[in-house]
């Protein structure tokens, strides 16, 4: 066990230092002034000396394997360098941004399995029947709609019309709330984005947790219990279940790398102060080192993911562990 | 000799997009005490549904639509759920057709075996493991192998391990259908092998379900013969060996190599299954037999019995003895 992840280690390590060289180049490879890649289309209003101090800061002017150097240390010590168009350093808004984004798309993603993988049993389980045709019909209809679409008729008939919730923001500013009024607060305005991310996400696990649930229906180990005389509910959550989730477990852990990135377009139409509404403002106004730092953010925690998925499914699947062991 | 299980009339029929298909249609045999019943018939012509249908495991789309089943005096089809629970696997088990897929992949084999024998024998799970080994070792492999997944075992050990399975609960009856499917011919010769020490050993009653003629009457006692979803002739093996009567059986008997005689022809059946969705009223093998004529296309054969112990269904021996 320990040699398999140790070697798996290995293997992502090397990973990740390739991105990082990679990271590390794209820019410095680009055609054009290095300083508008550092603080924007302002470089035109500077004065020589200041253009040079940026220079100097950045250390552009060392040698390639120094800067190489500087720029793994920096990663490393946390340092993603500075957002001239916000006027602060990179990593503040990172931490900023972070725990809003894992929030919103971490609940998003674990509530819209739960459910998809709920009704997909559901469905499968009855399968041609009327429940199942509906269940079909209804998901196949949440998977249709645009996020921005939902996302403001949530808004107008929550907020606007009823004036339950609050239409953005992930808190109230300049309220001051603590504890578990602030709680309550926060709870309020993720409700609107939270279950606009749901609805348009779940559809996919629904499918493939009820197409796979009806693949293992038919198998003859499912037969071979109810022959058995094991009951119903046995055979539903312990026989077949426990086989048909492993496609979805993987469909998890690859979102699960992903959920870093926020949700961009859900992000923007309710404001809400994540990294995929970041990443928008980044490109925007086209501010690249912030653009940078959020994609080396997201390729992280897409192999972090992958090396977890690595480690949990053999103990999910018997099969790859034998091969992996 | 105790009759064990007695199917009487049995007719089970799936609902396709076409119409109905009568895959089992009035079908009557008996299985008595100690004996193996050789169950034959081509490809589709419905002997896993008569399996299934006794075991009560026919779902949607299909259904048993007519007649009874006896066990040991019981009608399994009237069964409610939880005499269903009681009889399962204590009175009659199966293995599967390609028992390859009959293991869960996420558990081990000891303890797909424990949960039978949990569910219902009143036993804690160290005495259910001790048997479990034993059931292992009967089937010719290592006890302490219990531990491993389906995937680590080869085909022919899976197979053994359904068989060990079906055995775990020490059933009066087994159905065995086809369980050799997929193996090769040495394997194949083992396993049958196997099930039969078994039977002979346990004094079981097994249902034995194949294709393979020549195996089938060299460890039987009783032969039924399927045709088309219709039972078409029951005999003990000596008398269908000698002196079958169904043209259906004759033409199976004469498709087999005879090893014992080698000069004689091997000619195979011409034309081929007739679909059974929809199927008319009539002899189903009309449209084969050399012997057909007017009636066998508008009515269907009674099956009776035209010696002791000698089922027939067809119009020839009516026409002949009058
Ligand atoms: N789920 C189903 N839906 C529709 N028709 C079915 C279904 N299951 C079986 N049938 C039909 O019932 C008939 C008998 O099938 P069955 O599986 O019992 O045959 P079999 O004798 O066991 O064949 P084999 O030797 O290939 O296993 C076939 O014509 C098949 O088309
Ligand atoms: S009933 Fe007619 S068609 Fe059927 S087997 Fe007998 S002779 Fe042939
Ligand atoms: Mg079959």
């Amino acid at each position: 066990m320990w040699k398999f992840v140790t070697g798996k280690l290995l293997q992502y390590v090397i990973v990740i230092m390739l991105m990082l060289t990679l990271n590390f180049l794209l820019p410095r490879l680009m055609p054009g002034n290095p300083l508008v890649f550092l603080a924007g289309e302002d470089v035109g209003f500077m004065t020589s000396k200041e253009k040079e101090a940026i220079l100097e800061k950045h250390g552009l002017n060392d040698s390639i394997v120094q800067q190489y150097g500087t720029y793994l240390k920096n990663i490393f010590t946390g340092d993603f360098g500075f957002s001239y168009q916000q006027k602060r350093p990179i990593i503040e808004l990172l931490k900023e941004r972070l725990p809003w984004t894992m929030l919103l798309t971490g609940l998003g993603l674990v509530l819209s399995t739960i459910i998809g993988v709920l009704f997909g049993t559901i469905s499968a389980w009855r399968r041609g029947t009327k429940t199942d045709a509906n269940l079909l019909t209804m998901f196949m209809f949440l998977s249709a709609m645009p996020s921005f679409w939902v996302g403001m008729i949530l808004v107008s008939v929550f907020s606007a019309q009823l004036g339950w919730l609050p239409v953005f923001g992930a808190e109230s500013a300049w309220s001051n709330l603590k504890g578990m009024d602030r709680f309550i607060d926060i709870v309020k305005h993720l409700i609107l984005p939270l279950t606009t991310l749901v609805l348009i996400s779940v559809t996919s696990t629904f499918m493939i947790m009820r197409y796979s649930m009806l693949n293992v229906l038919g198998e003859d180990y499912i037969m071979m219990a109810k022959a058995k005389g094991v009951k119903e509910k046995v055979i539903k959550y312990k026989h077949a279940m426990r086989n048909a989730l492993l496609p979805v477990a993987t469909v998890f852990m690859l979102s699960l790398g992903f959920t870093l990135g926020g949700a961009t377009v859900i992000e923007t139409v309710f404001a809400y102060p994540g990294v995929g509404r970041l990443m928008f403002e980044s490109v925007l106004s086209r501010d690249y080192p912030l653009i940078q730092a959020t994609f080396l953010i997201i390729t992280f925690s897409v192999v972090i993911a992958n090396f977890l998925a690595d480690l949990i499914y053999p103990i999910l699947d018997p099969k790859v562990g034998k091969h992996n062991g | 000799m105790s009759t064990v299980l007695s199917v009487e009339n049995l007719s089970t029929f799936f609902k396709t997009d076409k119409g109905i298909a009568k895959a089992v249609e009035n079908v009557s045999f008996s299985v008595d005490e100690g004996e193996m019943l050789g169950l034959i018939g081509e490809s589709g012509c419905g002997k896993t549904t008569v399996a299934q249908s006794i075991l009560r495991l026919i779902e949607y789309p299909g259904k048993v639509v007519a007649g009874s089943v006896y066990l040991n005096g019981k009608n399994l089809l009237k069964a409610t759920d939880s005499d269903l629970t009681g009889l399962r696997w204590r009175e009659i088990s199966v293995i599967p057709q390609s028992a390859m897929n009959a293991l869960n992949p996420v558990y081990t084999v000891g303890d797909q075996i424990i949960e039978a024998i949990l569910l219902h024998d009143n036993v804690n799970k160290k005495e259910a493991v001790e048997r479990t080994k034993k059931l292992l070792e009967l089937v010719g492999i290592d006890g302490e192998r219990w531990k491993s997944y389906p995937h680590e075992f080869s085909g022919g050990m899976k197979q053994r391990v359904a068989i060990a399975m079906a055995l775990a609960c020490n059933p009066k009856l087994v159905i065995s259908d086809e369980s050799t499917t997929g193996l090769d011919v040495l394997t194949q010769a083992q396993v049958i092998s196997l099930i039969k020490n078994l039977q002979k050993k346990m004094n079981l009653s097994v249902i034995l379900i194949s294709h393979d003629l020549p195996m089938v009457t060299s460890i039987c006692d009783r032969i039924a013969i399927m045709y088309a979803g219709n039972l078409v002739e029951w005999a003990s093996t000596e008398e269908i060996l000698k002196n079958a009567e169904h043209p259906y059986s004759k033409a199976l008997l004469n498709a087999t190599p005879d090893l014992s005689n080698p000069e004689r022809e091997v000619t195979s059946i011409p034309g081929s299954v007739p679909n059974l969705v929809n199927i008319p009223t009539c002899c189903r093998f009309h449209t084969r037999c050399p012997y057909a004529f007017d009636r066998c296309r508008q009515e269907t054969p009674e099956f009776k019995e035209i010696k002791p112990g000698h089922y027939v269904a067809c119009f020839l021996e009516e026409e002949q003895n009058g």
